[in-house]
């Protein structure tokens, strides 16, 4: 019986945070800093012809601008997750040649931030301008280059089960369904926009970044600035949300360099706007599917082709297209052959968002799947169950327990799906103005990120003289509590509290390695790693009492913070600690490294009800049921929590959140206003669950939630729009004159 | 520049302003009070709400020149982590915070909510909240916390 995994944990820095006690990066004041301002640029394609900043030198303490011509031309790929990581460099810190509205030219830096913004009204830049291209589908198929010797259409990447047979099996099958599907671009929107200082002193540099990915930023700033890894300090300050957001370097090595040039501390806050435009976004995608399908619904196999819009530069193009290239094969057990291509086009980078192409993947195939549904007539969870994995399955890839049916079948009771359909049905039959539909959607997607490549952490405990620990761990909590959770499970293998055990910020000085916390490794392998830290501190604290007490050691044990014998207490760890300070004149501290030996795959199955107003379009969701499968639930309060959010991203993606462009390349929805998403008046009250079964590799069984939580919810929402005004919509995010057309047809 | 006489969680500051300047870049920029968060800058999300004479208001669209004569409190004035306000104890017993960007924001206008109506319904709630973007959280615990926080601010009535 468990302590307190499972149990309702708050966060470890919930106080702090809710009081205003906590240092965010944008917090920190460091002696003789001064504020940048990146100079941006406002065509989406062309090249720099000039420059004038001579008027904004003359204002009173702006110290310098800086230009691509001050800054080194290496290239580098902000994507890059560890050195010698093998992925296509395309940018570089400041650029010359600009690829879209945001692509960084230059950077004003002043004694305060707000004369760095007076000074960058006054900087005028002239360009070369070329027709930009912000479609994914154009831009593959132009002739015109936006990266000189590379193909628009960046590589391909081909997987499948029995993907030979496909084909065929289309072929063979009774009805052959098949749609294209075009899904915008989105931003995360964290609430904390991306902020860095720059400092360097000494020959070193210290950078505070608002990064999930610390040592990454540390090999970039080594390959960009040619300074040995030793002398780059990178600290993670607490992050204000990420969503994959800011596990690229966006800010960073513009802030390393200005300091370098002023000899300065460098802080650069993005603005709303600038964050939207400037750092990264979910990729745009045109899906095109085809299915073949037995009259029973049985899906024989799939042929599904993606495209997506990596933006201006590569990045994290042919990451985000692998990485979505077998999470379909985890979820639908039939054949189905994946081709997925990154086009690069003028439009801002896109890079890593909760998910990783999976919440693409799905809402395509789901959307498709309904449809198929809805000609056939069959019941879409009856025709999802028919064509899903089963408990215990293995994909060509993988192995662990899904139990993706599982979470179907508990979700659909708690909904209570079939006496909604009934209920709805009902209620449609009322001429009363609104329309009401029910939707099911599934998703899947990982934990952990090997054997894509390295997956390991080393971490770090400490036993201090009273009894209390501390913790190195360079897990970049983003808000998500995969802290918190660490310590859950150190503090149930210790026989400890929470707060027993204190944890540093992560600084790549002293911290023990880690790769970025991406990948959703926060509790599936790091907090494996922080599993098999807290039993070596407990085989080391019993060693001790052995010497100490002089007993054998298979007779003792620990409970409540101390060390017994049978049921007779030999003492605290405070005095193992103070035995080992003061007789052995040894620490009792243990370092470990732990790698993932293969990742596991989450899963989830959402339920909506809609109501849609006959007279305008809007659509309202009136109830909200999740159920997902975490292996076993470590914080309830933090896996509630991640599920909700999840479902509110879900909820906008399908809804009001899109990013789209004038034919200029310029942003047309630029700040929270025009980029809409969830308020709490519009959010329904949700009702989650999770299926805990438990899977091998992870701490107690545990797997993951974080970006798996958001992959099912829009086509829940898509389809019970559908459901409810009787044909699937094409348009995403849901447009409301396309609902006027459909309803009044 | 000109002087600006502030009074902020019951302190009296004497400044010197700019015409365009904001409460917000005041709050943070020259008196160091960085719990008020800067999310959008457009009065759009709410993480910058202050309490002006009692009104939950957004710091980064207020002049500062204009907040003379009124009674401004931060999150730093409602309470710390040696005495919580009972509104933030409730954020954090009801799992309300992860980033907590927005949660600042969130305290003040749950504090403006429950000075106006100490027993408000989930609907209120929503409403009382309509203004504060939050990312994480889906609302749902926030919502739990406010009807907790109402619950713990009665029984010290």
């Amino acid at each position: 019986m468990n302590r307190i995994i499972g149990s309702r944990t708050p966060i470890d820095d919930a106080l702090a945070k809710a009081t205003g006690e906590t240092t965010y990066t944008a917090d920190i004041k460091l002696a003789n800093m001064c504020f940048g301002k990146l100079i941006l640029s406002t065509i989406a394609f062309g090249k720099v012809k000039s420059i004038n900043y001579s008027e904004a030198l003359k204002i009173k303490g702006v110290i310098d601008v800086l230009t691509y011509k001050d800054f080194p031309s290496t290239k580098y790929n902000s994507a890059l997750r560890f050195k010698g990581h093998g992925i296509l460099k395309t940018e570089t810190v400041l650029s010359e040649d600009v690829r879209f509205v945001g692509d960084r030219i230059g950077i004003v830096i002043a004694e305060s931030l707000e004369i760095a913004e007076k000074a960058l009204k006054l900087i005028e830049v002239e360009y070369e301008e070329f027709k930009p291209i912000i479609d994914e589908e154009a831009a593959a198929s132009s002739n015109v280059q936006l990266h000189e010797g590379l193909d628009n259409k960046v590589g391909t990447i081909s997987t499948g089960s029995d993907a030979d047979k496909v084909t065929e099996l289309i072929n063979k099958a009774d009805f052959v369904f098949e749609d294209k599907i075009k899904i915008p671009m989105v931003n995360h929107v964290s609430i904390e926009t991306f902020s860095v200082i720059g400092d360097y002193k000494s020959k070193k540099v210290t950078v505070y970044a608002s990064t999930q990915n610390t040592f990454a930023v540390r090999v970039l700033i080594s390959d960009v600035y040619n300074l040995p890894l030793n002398k780059i300090k990178v600290i993670q300050p607490t992050l204000g949300g990420s969503f994959g957001g800011k596990l690229e370097v966006v800010t960073e090595l513009v802030a390393v360099g200005a300091a370098m040039k002023v000899n300065r501390p460098v802080k650069i806050v993005l603005s709303r706007k600038e964050s939207m435009i400037a750092s990264r976004t979910r990729n745009g995608a045109t899906i095109k599917v085809k299915s073949g399908v037995n009259k029973d619904g049985t899906i024989l196999a799939t042929d599904f082709r993606i495209l997506t819009n990596t933006g201006g530069y590569v990045g994290s193009g042919m990451n985000v297209i692998g990485a979505m290239s077998h999470k379909l094969l985890k979820a639908y057990k039939y054949p189905l052959r994946y081709t997925g291509s990154p086009v690069v086009t003028n439009t801002p980078i896109a890079g890593a968002m909760r998910g990783y192409g999976s919440p693409q993947a799905f809402l395509g195939m789901n959307i498709h799947v309904n449809k198929i549904a809805m000609a056939l007539g069959i019941d879409p969870i009856e025709l999802n169950m028919k064509n899903i994995v089963d408990k215990n399955e293995v994909d060509i890839l993988s192995f662990g327990n899904p139990e993706l049916k599982e979470c179907v079948i508990k979700g659909k009771e708690m909904f209570d799906w079939d006496q909604k359909k009934k209920d709805t049905t009902e209620y449609n039959k009322q001429n009363n103005g609104y329309i009401r539909g029910i939707g099911f959607g599934i998703g899947a997607h990982g934990a952990g990120v090997y054997p894509a490549h390295q997956d390991c952490i080393n971490l770090l405990l400490r036993l201090n003289e009273d009894g209390t620990f501390n913790y190195w761990s360079a897990s970049h909590d983003m808000g998500n509590g995969s802290l918190t959770a660490q310590k859950i499970i150190i503090s149930e293998v210790l026989t400890t509290d929470v707060i027993d055990i204190e944890s540093t910020e992560v600084n790549t000085e002293t911290c023990p390695w880690n790769l970025g916390d991406y990948a959703s490794r926060g509790v599936f392998v790091e907090g494996e790693g922080a599993y098999k830290l807290a039993e070596a501190m407990k085989s080391l604290i019993l060693e001790t009492a052995v010497l100490k007490f002089k007993v054998n050691k298979e007779a003792l044990s620990i409970k409540d913070k101390k060390v017994w014998l049978d049921d007779t207490e030999l003492g605290s760890f405070g005095d193992i600690a103070m035995y080992a300070q003061t007789t052995l004149q040894k620490e009792l501290s243990v370092l470990i490294d732990h790698h993932s030996i293969a990742g596991r795959t989450s899963y989830g199955a959402h339920f909506a009800e809609v109501e849609v107003d006959k007279s305008t379009g809007d659509v309202k969701v009136i109830d909200y049921v999740a159920v997902h499968d975490a292996g076993t639930v470590i914080n309830r309060h933090g896996i509630e929590g991640q599920l909700e959010g999840g479902i509110q991203m879900g909820i906008g993606y399908a809804l009001s959140e899109k990013m789209t462009f004038d034919e200029k390349g310029n942003l047309l929805e630029n700040n929270l206003k025009k980029y809409r998403i969830y308020k709490a008046n519009e959010m329904p009250r949700v009702r989650v669950d999770f299926i805990e079964n438990g899977d091998n590799g992870g701490p107690f069984g545990a797997k993951s939630i974080s970006e798996c939580a958001t992959v099912p919810s829009a086509q829940t929402i898509i389809n019970a729009v559908a459901n409810a005004i009787g044909e699937q919509t094409t348009i995403i995010p849901i447009n409301k004159e396309e609902v006027l057309n459909i309803i009044n047809k | 520049m000109k002087d600006c006489k502030l009074s902020i969680n019951g302190r009296n500051y004497n400044v010197q302003v700019e015409d365009k300047w904001t409460l917000l870049y005041v709050l943070r920029e020259v008196l160091g009070l960085m719990g008020t968060k800067e999310g959008c800058g457009t009065s759009d999300c709410g993480a910058c709400k202050v309490l002006v004479d009692g009104k939950a208001m957004n710091s980064c669209t207020l002049l500062a020149l204009k907040m003379e004569d009124k009674e401004i409190t931060t999150i730093e004035g409602l309470g710390n982590s040696d005495k919580p306000h009972p509104i933030q104890e409730a954020f954090v017993e009801a799992g309300a915070v992860q980033c907590g960007f927005c949660t600042p924001g969130m305290v003040i206008s749950t504090k403006a909510l429950l000075d106006q109506k100490s027993d408000p319904t989930e609907e209120e709630i929503r409403e009382g909240l309509s203004k504060n973007l939050c990312r994480c959280t889906g609302y749902v615990k926030i919502i739990d916390a406010v009807q907790l926080a109402a619950k713990k601010v009665k029984e010290l009535k």
